[in-house]
């Protein structure tokens, strides 16, 4: 299955402004799976993702590690907010806060 | 009976916006002020571009959001504002794109029937907006742009 993440901010900067990547998962179907297959096929992203406390949106809903990923769905890699969400920030991509 | 002369129909979409150009304070007081004659406080909160950030010098600014999920998040800012203060109309307004020293950026306006719900729901809102409103702030600077991810 392969999905289309959309990039914002210093993510979409780091790949030279593309706003968007298609990924292909190859095991899992989940946001973890994701993560990885990020992390293997563009090092820089991944790279952001291991430093910044990430948030990986589908259909606008924050996600977590364990949402599930359909080919239709519309998934995001949310940096920071420039207006501080500091109680979203404490968390990683690994475990990012429900709201 | 007709309806008091004030009170003027809105387009719910006017009173969540994300835009690129410029607006005026007074229109958006307007539009917020004609949803009721019952509104006996107006609050606002009007976010501008300063020129220095973290002891830097600041040239411009540039906003990059999230379409669909930046609208969505603003609407569920106002309603919950609506549901869980004693407010009568809420309007969330932020800028994108390119933005000068010393422009608007942002705008929050409450109505109330009385100025404390009006002043609460307002800090509120503009806490709020700020910490869940998928919007970056890209910064450009003597040592080149920076994105912002780490602001009060």
């Amino acid at each position: 299955m392969t999905v289309t993440v959309k990039l914002f901010g210093a993510m979409k900067a780091q790949l030279g402004n593309v706003s968007e990547l298609n990924v292909r998962l190859e095991r899992g179907h989940r946001v973890r799976d994701l993560i990885e297959a990020i992390r293997a096929t563009h090092p820089g992203v991944g790279a952001l993702l291991r430093d910044k406390n990430v948030l990986v949106s589908v259909n606008h809903d924050i996600a977590h590690e364990d949402t599930e990923l359909a080919h239709i769905d519309e998934i995001a890699l949310l940096p920071p907010f420039s207006g501080g969400a500091r109680a979203l920030r404490r968390s990683h991509v690994h475990a990012p806060v429900r709201r | 009976m007709s309806m008091p002369r004030s009170v003027v129909e809105v387009d719910d979409a006017m009173l969540v916006r994300l835009q690129r150009e410029d607006f005026s304070i007074d229109e958006e007081i307007a539009r917020v002020r004609g949803r009721s004659s019952r509104i006996g406080g107006i609050a606002t909160f009007l976010g501008t571009a300063r020129d220095r950030s973290d002891e830097r010098d600041v040239s411009s600014l540039v906003f990059d959001y999230y379409e669909g999920m930046a609208q969505k998040t603003l609407r569920d800012i106002r309603s919950r504002a609506l549901r869980e203060f004693d407010v009568i109309e809420v309007l969330l307004l932020h800028r994108y794109g390119e933005i000068a020293v010393g422009d608007n950026i942002v705008l929050v306006v409450v109505g109330a029937m009385h100025r404390a719900d009006a002043f609460r729901a307002c800090r509120w809102c503009i806490d709020e907006l700020k910490q869940i409103t998928p919007i970056w702030k890209c910064e450009h600077t003597p040592d080149g742009a920076v994105w912002v991810e780490q602001h009060p």
